[in-house]
Formats: structure tokens, C-alpha cells, sequence
């Protein structure tokens, strides 16, 4: 049964088994269920079921990390067949890196694996990335939206210059920014001229969503 | 030290009703923390490393490299500020697994930071080949530095070595998911790191602190432990056992007073439609049992939203005889950045409401960010010791709070006596940094 399936798709992810996950998803490749479905009705669903327990103060961060974990071994198996069903769901792409200086990537996996659940085209530009770097992907890829993380209240300051980059590169209002991270605020997002902050994950990923009108 | 123990028993005995004299600053803290209260509500010094580099406007290369140069920049800030104790801290999180061999960055802005992408502890036979810690590698030389000169210059029972504790530690070593998975899934695992952390990487650091005149403690952070990183169960099971490990091997082989832990538990849910009051009552009653002093305990969280009545409640029930338990109230850093002078005042006149007006309060800033307005910050020390200057105003409101007039940074330092070391190390620049360990 399809649905069963599903359904231990969603229990591997919810529960964090990143072994038992990916074997799961060859099961049902194997078996013939579509790729879209797969992602949308088990490892999505356990994923946002894994942010609805978060939300409810059931899950705390170590549930979180261990569901990313298994949400990220689960898509290994499934993203070639994805991209060969042209699966995306919004066909919008994000572009996200942590600024020059930091190399704290926890947050940003995070919001990467929400992005990624709910149907962006996720470019991860890794961590400690210079402003030309950001600017050459947005002129390479044209997201929709661009995501900046920090983790220091220092390194953060470099959100301020990426943004006045991509004004001065005329790229400012052809991509939406979303800013991020321990450190940051929604006055501090005002104040950069972001256009969201991420609260954390689940809210990136919300914030996201509206900003493309999704 | 005399002077030190007339302010000590002056503190108690003006704590305990004999308000004669002139309270100083340390005598204000201990009063509150060991009678009813001072003179006024005290505001202990803050962890400010990157904020007192930013306002000292020294460069970074220097200012995480020289001891002098750090300990001289933040004794010097606080002061300018008028915090009643000084905090010294640098990066503390980092030098265990920097002399360690762990791969870092460096920056002309910022603090060294370690990369867990290219993480130290791959897997667990790496606990084999690396350790113990060698006192004389990466920046250990300059934090056991920093240690001495806080003891001989800040002087008192707040001064103290550092270090970082052993679940942030694994975190800085292995990358957090991979710790806290080892926690949820690998608990043998789990075991072996925690014994490596304390024996391996931290206690060869705290026995080259105790060599130094003056050093007699030293604490440990653990902000990766706090809530909700780690929950309260979590923290019980292993952070605590862990911390009074370190605490009884410190006392027994090298006569240190070591308080591991610190933050772990720190109530740090960011959303206050998730304030659960049941979570948070745990979360402090594991904080009593880390923390040195028996005290009510607020950090980094997003206090401002905090029902503060609910600190109060914990520091009433938990209380001994007729007193509660001393309550630290800190101001969180993204609030003291991004908030008026305004909105800071009635932070403080609020919190002072609910909680000052029976005593036992320290204010306290958990990280002040590196670009936060120093008027800010003068503004709340101002205004702390001006609304909680006992008795209590009956009416808070009444009590205007004006902006402080303060002299800026540079003026104020030219005559002090971190003069010299802070001017000359703008003028000289920084050479680049780039050794790993």
C-alpha cells in the first residue's frame, strides 16, 4: 500500500533515522511510486510534521537536527529522479550562504533543508562567502530570493555590504533579501534594508513563501 | 586582599541591615548576594569581548593574540561604563580545540572561528591520536595569560581563568549535529567524549591556569548546552555529571575552583508564544546546580519578553528562611542593540518592579554585540542604579531617567591607566595571523 509506504517515510524522518530513511526511499522507488509523491507525502510531510512538533514545543533542536539529518539522507537517493521529473514545486531558485568570516553552517543546513521541503531550488553557497561570490550567483542563477546568515555579531555587519553591492551592481531589485542567524533581528533586517528576516527554519522557510507569493 | 575583605564584610554586614559607610562596587554585589541588597540594584560586568575591540577600535589580530592588550581593553571599557564588577572573557570557546589542531579562521574584524566543517573528531577512533592538550600550542600561552592579569588586575571574586566546557567543546570539535547525535543515538560514544573533553583537551588547560599567581578559579562556558540546543533532561544527564567531575578533580589535584557549564540550560527559546513556564522552572533549577553560587539565573535568552513574574515566583519558592534566591536579570544583547534608550529604561524600570523592590537583584547583560550604541549601555547602567537605588520608588514612573552624559571613549581614556597599551596598539597595526594550532 502506497499510503503505508508514505507513512514510514514520515516516521523515519519525524523520528530522525538516517539510515532507515534513504533505504525507505529506494523502497518506494523500487515499488514504482512516482518521485513526486515520494517527496511530497513522505519525506516533505515528515519534515513539516517534524516543524509542527518545533512549533508545539514537543521537538526540541536535538529532534530537529536528527530529522534534518535523516531529511538530507533521504533526498540523496531521490533528487536524480526528481530532476528528472521536473519536480520542483515553485521552480523559484534561493540562494543562500553564510557571509565572509563565519563558518557556522548549523542554521543555514537548517533552512537550506526547509527551503529544499518545500520546493525552492536551494543554491547552497557554503560558509564564509565574499560578497562577489553572492553577487556572481545571483547574476548566475536569478533567484528569486538570496538568504545571508551570520552567527557573530561581528560578521554579521557584512550583510550591510552584500546588500549595498547588489545595489550598486543595479541587482537590488531583482532579488529579494532574507537575513538570518543567532545574532540577527527584525530590526536589524530593517535597518540592512533586508526585505525578511528568518526567525529560524521554519519561519525562513514561511517568510520565503510569501515573499514569492507562494 | 584587605581591602577586598573590608569590602567583603562590608557588603554582608550592609546587606544584613548595618548600612553604615559608602558601599563600593564590590561591596554593593556581595550585599545583595549574600544580605537583602545594597546601596542600589549593582549591574555586573558583561561578556563585551567584541564590543569593548569595536568601541577600543583595536584590530582584531592583535587584540585575540595579546593578553595584555585584551584584559587592559575590556577593564577599561567596563570601567567607562561603570558596571560595579569587571567580566573578562575573550573567545572562549576556542582555544582548547585550536591548540588542539582544529582548522580556524581569522579575520581583521572578527574573532578566530573554528571551521566544523573540516571538524577535528571525524569519528571516534580520532579520540586516539589527538591530546592531551599541550599547554604551550596555539593561543593556550596567551589565554592562561589572560587568566593571571584578570586575577592581578581585576582582583577579587569575580576574577577567574576560563575555559570552554565539555559539550560545547565537543560541539567546537565535531560540529553540533555529530554531538548531539552521539548524546541521542551513541551513548558509549557519547561517554568516551565527554571523559576526553574533561581529561584530554580541558584539564591540561585548567592545571597551566592554576600555576599562576593569583588564579584560584576558573569557569566554563556551555552555551551550546542551553535550552532548547539541549533540553533539561539532556543537560541533567550529562552536562552536570560532567561539570562536577571537572569540579572535584579541580578542587582535589590542583586546588581550582572550576565551574563548568555555565549557560547550559540557559532558557533561550527565541519565540514568546512558546514560553513554556514549566520548561523554564526546570531550566533554572538546573542552572543552581552548575552555577557556584546559589542564584536564579537569566543569560542570553530573549528576556525581554520573558513574564518576569515568573523569574520572581522560581526565586521566592526556591528560596532560604525568609530570602529569596539572588535573581541575575540579563538584558539580552540583540535587545540592548536594537532597542531606543527609551525602550531600555522601561525594560529596567519594569524588571526593577517586579523584581527589586524585596532585593536580591543583579542586572546583567549575557553578550553585548560588537555594534550596540554605547549610549545604550550607559543609559541602562544609569538607569539601574539610579531606579533600584533603595528603598524602591513606590512608583517607579515618577523617576525620570535623562540621557547620561558621558564623555566618548578616546577623551575619557587619555589619563587611565590602559592608556598606553590601547593607543599604542591602534598605531601599530596588526601583522596577519595564520597558524592552526
Amino acid at each position: 500500500m502506497p499510503e503505508e509506504k508514505y507513512q514510514a517515510i514520515v516516521d523515519a524522518i519525524v523520528q530522525g533515522e538516517d539510515e532507515e530513511a534513504p533505504r525507505l526511499i529506494q523502497q518506494a522507488l523500487e515499488a514504482g511510486l512516482p518521485p513526486l509523491d515520494v517527496l511530497q507525502q513522505g519525506v516533505v510531510a515528515g519534515i513539516l510534521k517534524t516543524g509542527d512538533l518545533w512549533a508545539a514545543n514537543e521537538y526540541f533542536l536535538p529532534d530537529v537536527i536528527l530529522a534534518a539529518e535523516a531529511f538530507k539522507a533521504a533526498m540523496k537517493p531521490l533528487e536524480p529522479h526528481l530532476k528528472e521529473s521536473q519536480a520542483r514545486q515553485y521552480g523559484k531558485k534561493f540562494v543562500i550562504g553564510v557571509v565572509e568570516g563565519d563558518v557556522h553552517d548549523l542554521g543555514k543546513g537548517l533552512v537550506a533543508a526547509m527551503l529544499s521541503s518545500a520546493g525552492f531550488e536551494v543554491i547552497d553557497l557554503g560558509i564564509n562567502v565574499p560578497p562577489d561570490r553572492f553577487i556572481g550567483a545571483v547574476k548566475e542563477h536569478q533567484p528569486a530570493i538570496v538568504g545571508l546568515g551570520a552567527y557573530m555579531t561581528t560578521t554579521m555587519l557584512q550583510m550591510k555590504g552584500v546588500i549595498a553591492e547588489l545595489e550598486r551592481q543595479g541587482l537590488r531589485h531583482k532579488v529579494k533579501v532574507m537575513v538570518g542567524g543567532a545574532p540577527t533581528s527584525q530590526e536589524f533586517a530593517d535597518e540592512v534594508g533586508a526585505d525578511a528576516w528568518g526567525k529560524d527554519a521554519l519561519d525562513a522557510m514561511h517568510k520565503a513563501l510569501l515573499l514569492i507569493g507562494a | 586582599m584587605a581591602h577586598q575583605t573590608l569590602e567583603l564584610i562590608q557588603g554582608i554586614l550592609y546587606g544584613n541591615g548595618l548600612r553604615v559607610g559608602r558601599l563600593s562596587p564590590t561591596g554593593r554585589v556581595f550585599a545583595t548576594l549574600m544580605g537583602q541588597h545594597g546601596d542600589t540594584v549593582p549591574f555586573m560586568g558583561p561578556q563585551i569581548h567584541d564590543h569593548a575591540m569595536t568601541v577600543a577600535r583595536v584590530p582584531a589580530r592583535k587584540y585575540y593574540w595579546e593578553a595584555e592588550l585584551l584584559v587592559n581593553v575590556q577593564i577599561a571599557v567596563e570601567r567607562w561604563y561603570g558596571f560595579d564588577t569587571y567580566t573578562i572573557i575573550p573567545d572562549a570557546y576556542n582555544f582548547e580545540v585550536e591548540a588542539l589542531g582544529a582548522k580556524f579562521i581569522y579575520s581583521d574584524n572578527a574573532m578566530p572561528t573554528v571551521d566544523t566543517n573540516e571538524p577535528l573528531i571525524k569519528e571516534p577512533g580520532d579520540l586516539d591520536k589527538i591530546g592531551p592538550l599541550d599547554p604551550s600550542k596555539g593561543r593556550i600561552p596567551m589565554a592562561v595569560e589572560v587568566a593571571r592579569l584578570s586575577c592581578e588586575k581585576a582582583s577579587g571574586p569575580f576574577a577567574m581563568g576560563f575555559f570552554c566546557s565539555p559539550f560545547s567543546l565537543l560541539c567546537q570539535a565535531m560540529g553540533y549535529p555529530k554531538a548531539v547525535r552521539a548524546l541521542r543515538r551513541e551513548r558509549a560514544f557519547a561517554q568516551e567524549l565527554f571523559e576526553w573533553a574533561e581529561n584530554q583537551a580541558i584539564f591540561p588547560f585548567l592545571k597551566a591556569q592554576s600555576e599562576q599567581p593569583g588564579v584560584k578559579q576558573s569557569s566554563g562556558a556551555d552555551a551550546w548546552a542551553a535550552f532548547p540546543n539541549l533540553t533539561p533532561e539532556m543537560v541533567d544527564e550529562w552536562v552536570v555529571p560532567s561539570a562536577m567531575r571537572l569540579r572535584e578533580r579541580g578542587k582535589k589535584e590542583l586546588g581550582l575552583t572550576v565551574m563548568a557549564g555555565l549557560a547550559a540550560a540557559d532558557y533561550c527559546e527565541e519565540d514568546p508564544a512558546k514560553f513554556d513556564k514549566q520548561i523554564m522552572f526546570k531550566c533554572w533549577a538546573i542552572a543552581r546546580k552548575l552555577f557556584i553560587m546559589d542564584v536564579a539565573l537569566s543569560a542570553m535568552g530573549r528576556t525581554q519578553d520573558w513574564p518576569m513574574e515568573w523569574l520572581q515566583e522560581f526565586a521566592v519558592a526556591n528560596g532560604k528562611g525568609r530570602r529569596k534566591l539572588p535573581v541575575y536579570a540579563s538584558l539580552n544583547g540583540r535587545f540592548m542593540r536594537d532597542s531606543t534608550p527609551e525602550q531600555i529604561v522601561d525594560k529596567i524600570r519594569q524588571w526593577i518592579d517586579i523584581l527589586g523592590r524585596d532585593g536580591r537583584l543583579l542586572f546583567f547583560i549575557a553578550n553585548v554585540p560588537a555594534d550596540t550604541p554605547p549610549a545604550h549601555i550607559h543609559t541602562a547602567v544609569h538607569a539601574v542604579h539610579t531606579l533600584g537605588r533603595y528603598p524602591i520608588a513606590g512608583d517607579l514612573s515618577t523617576i525620570e531617567i535623562a540621557p547620561p552624559v558621558f564623555q566618548p571613549f578616546d577623551e575619557w581614556l587619555k589619563g587611565q591607566p590602559e592608556a598606553d597599551v590601547i593607543f599604542k596598539a591602534r598605531e601599530a597595526g596588526a601583522a596577519p595571523r595564520t597558524f592552526t594550532g
